[in-house]
């Protein structure tokens, strides 16, 4: 437990002084961190999915706080919380289904439907049938089977929900790891033959997209806004020049000039809100309203790590984070003007742009296509609605 | 292209004669004049006196027919004392202000079930099925009306299908989760208020349209919540809803400005969001409400202001009109305070129709939801 203790400290850490760059890098991270947070914990005898679920939730509340504009972090607890409540729901009807076969006195068929009642968002079907008796149902499974099993098997319970969370997160990792291959597999259906592809910035995610196309031999050009003023959009048009892809840099200021010539703009996002708004690097909206001016598709790649279910209310201010001002000006540039009691110059360089979900044309994940206002329904697969606020 | 023929002059024509065959022949339940009992009901609880209203209190003093009430006191002798009882009943319970209309009619039902002889859930559920669909056709302007009673009688068939043994046990529970559901009400509004905190944040202008309990609610708590901002009413002819809003907010200590309908656009500049309620909220995502919020959902998607919706969940509706006309008409009674030459035609709708793609959130108990959630949460209940 101490060993978990300190590992918890040390990530936050890390998350408060922003060590960690990147979504999945910090996605992969939070979920390993709650894996041995999930085997080291020492299960009570009974309501064992409840305690796991406040121990995830008291260490994610803690690793939000560290670094709150950091989506994914939230994202990935909020799939753990899902993945336990899952496997407590399917070794509960397990149980049932044993208990009934026994001849216990509580009806089947009652017991699953308010068991599956817990689990799904409060909705216009369950309105009438009230709360107080779902919520005491859960508690009769893990002390049911307790009185009717030996005390080899209750521990062998406990081991059993721990294994299945385990096996859920290991999916979860998997899915993290693997979502540009599976990003990239779609990348045929959208990019044709001569077509002029906008990008800006750097993005792992659109170099294996564009790179996929590549490989199935379809022959197309790519302009890449440079991205001031970190200048990653540099990097990513040597990436794919290595790649052989014919690659033209502009400025970000270019793009309203460009657009008229470009068939789609493919970035990469940061996070997909609930809405299906879009938050990426700065300068992103930029090319959305360009593109919306010109008709031109704009397409958003994001891996189900980044998918948010919260609902952006200032996305500008909250969830955005300025830099230290020493990407933008050079030390001693403005010292006259900086140096006095209120200087008059102030500098501001915010790292991500938000992009409301009219501007977006599809939302490329890992399981497909879609329209940004379907996001709903991809939030309700992979999050519970208990779990929105931490 | 055939609508902006002269076919207006023949509409006018056959609406002349029909009205004057059908006065005779018309089913005992239906509301006389096609005047919306719900904005009726909406008017008497804003206390809004019209010349209509002064008409009838003279005429339930005088003893007269020809209103509302006195069609079913005459046929009551001939109908069954059970379904003029459902529909007293509902109106007894609409009277009350504070009350949604969805509860009113649920707690309706529920006065079936009590005074219902029936000994099996099949003969149970038969009675209020057709309490509910004397209900619906006694109003069909209620869009809560509709839902709430749908709502409930979905619930009933789907407990019944749950084994209870005892049919009496069943019955008790329905009575109990029908007389819980006025608390679901409550409970909705607070759910609501409290999702909605977010989006108000200091300094902002809000604009209201109508008169909504829920809005009314979100607003008390954000100032509970010691947040600064200030409230631009529109006037809401004929309701008059601009005044009473503004009254209950200057009691809260919030900043209130009035506007004249007309002075929506003109104002719209300096709003942050907009805040409307709902009678009803349809399949589309769209929402049915005060005449006028379409209106105020254009110019605010023009200049890009948000639009958000502040509806129960219970107000979702199976209905998906494609344009303003293709709901039932929902008329109402309304004041110039002079008198309009007799030739002269007055809009007489009280609601109009606001399509999902001006709305930006809908705040619902089941959670904050854009448009296109709304059909998915319908699917789910209905089919």
């Amino acid at each position: 437990m101490p060993d978990v203790q300190s590992m918890v400290l040390e990530f936050v850490n890390k998350l408060r002084k922003r060590k960690i760059e990147g979504s999945q890098a910090t996605a992969r991270c939070t979920v390993e961190l709650l894996k041995s947070v999930v085997s080291h914990h020492r299960l009570p005898r009974a309501n064992q999915a409840s305690a796991l679920i406040d121990a995830v939730r008291g260490v994610g509340a803690q690793l939000v706080a560290a670094n709150p504009v950091e989506l994914a972090v939230g994202n990935v607890v909020r799939r753990v919380l899902h993945i336990i409540r899952e496997e407590d729901l399917s070794l509960a009807t397990a149980a049932v289904s044993e208990l009934d076969f026994n001849g216990e006195g509580m009806s089947a068929a009652v017991v699953a439907a308010a068991a599956r009642s817990t689990l799904r968002p409060p909705s216009l079907q369950t309105l009438l049938e009230g709360t107080t008796e779902s919520a005491t149902v859960p508690y009769t499974f893990s002390s049911g089977v307790d009185s009717e099993s030996k005390t080899a098997d209750k521990s062998s319970i406990t081991q059993k929900l721990k294994d299945d969370v385990r096996g859920g997160i290991d999916q979860l990792i998997k899915d993290i790891t693997d979502c540009h291959e599976q990003i990239a597999e779609q990348a045929i259906e959208h990019i044709h033959q001569n077509e002029v592809i906008l990008t800006l910035g750097n993005s792992r995610t659109v170099l294996e997209f564009l790179c996929a196309a590549k490989e199935k031999k379809r022959s197309f050009r790519v302009f890449v806004a440079e991205g001031a003023p970190r200048y990653q959009g540099h990097v990513l048009a040597k990436e794919l020049v290595a790649r052989g892809l014919q690659t033209t840099v502009i400025t970000d200021s270019a793009v309203f000039a460009m657009i008229s010539r470009v068939n789609m703009v493919i970035i990469g996002a940061h996070a997909v809100m609930a809405n299906g708004g879009v938050i990426g690097p700065v300068g992103v909206n930029m090319a959305a309203l360009a593109a919306k001016k010109h008709a031109v598709p704009f397409v958003v790649l994001a891996g189900s790590h980044k998918l948010c279910p919260l609902y952006p209310h200032n996305p500008e201010v909250l969830l955005n984070e300025l830099r230290s001002p020493c990407e933008l000006l050079d030390f001693g540039e403005f010292s006259d003007c900086l140096d006095s009691g209120s200087p008059l110059v102030q500098v501001v360089n915010p790292t991500f742009d938000y992009v409301p979900p009219s501007l977006v044309s599809l939302v490329i994940t890992d399981t497909g296509g879609h329209n940004p206002s379907y996001m709903y329904r991809l939030i309700a697969d992979y999050y519970s609605a208990d779990d929105l606020v931490m | 292209m055939w609508r902006r023929s002269a076919s207006f002059i023949l509409e006018r024509q056959t609406s002349n004669s029909p009205p004057m065959a059908d006065t005779t022949t018309r089913a005992p339940f239906q509301n006389p004049d096609s005047i919306s009992a719900y904005y009726q009901t909406r008017a008497a609880h804003h206390g809004v006196i019209t010349s209509d209203w002064l008409a009838q209190a003279q005429a339930a003093v005088g003893g007269v027919s020809g209103e509302d009430e006195n069609p079913n006191s005459s046929v009551s002798d001939i109908e069954k004392e059970k379904s003029f009882n459902v529909i007293e009943e509902f109106n007894g319970w609409r009277k009350q202000p504070d009350l949604a209309e969805a509860v009113a009619a649920i707690r309706a039902l529920a006065a079936v079930i009590r005074a219902s002889e029936a000994s099996t859930m099949m003969e149970l559920e038969i009675e209020l099925k057709k309490a509910s669909d004397t209900l619906k056709s006694w109003d069909k302007t209620s869009i809560s009306l509709t839902a709430g009673c749908d709502l409930f009688i979905r619930y009933v068939t789907r407990t019944s299908a749950l084994e209870y043994e005892d049919f009496n046990s069943a019955k008790s529970r329905l009575l109990e989760r029908a007389e819980k559901f006025g608390e679901i009400s409550c409970k909705a509004r607070k759910i609501i208020a409290m999702l909605s905190q977010d989006f108000i944040f200091d300094g902002c202008t809000i604009l209201v349209h109508g008169l909504s309990r829920v809005v009314l609610e979100i607003l008390k708590t954000a100032a509970q919540n010691n947040k600064l901002f200030r409230v631009l009413c529109t006037e809401g002819r004929p309701d008059g809803t601009g005044v009473l809003l503004s009254n209950e907010l200057s009691k809260l200590d919030i900043p209130v400005k009035l506007l004249l309908d007309s002075a929506v656009a003109y104002s719209m500049d300096e709003v942050d969001m907009v805040f409307v309620g709902a009678d009803g909220v349809v399949e589309s995502g769209g929402i049915i409400n005060m005449m006028g919020t379409y209106q105020i959902a254009l110019v605010a998607h023009s200049m890009n202001k948000p639009v958000y919706v502040a509806a129960e969940s219970y107000k979702f509706a199976r209905l998906y009109p494609l344009d303003q006309k293709d709901m039932a008409p929902a008329l109402r009674p309304i004041e110039f305070g002079v008198k309009i030459p007799e030739k002269v035609e007055v809009e007489r709708s009280a609601r109009d129709y606001t399509p999902p793609q001006y709305l930006t959130l809908l705040f619902t108990d089941l959670g904050v939801l854009s448009p296109s959630v709304v059909s998915d949460e319908l699917i789910q209940l209905y089919l």
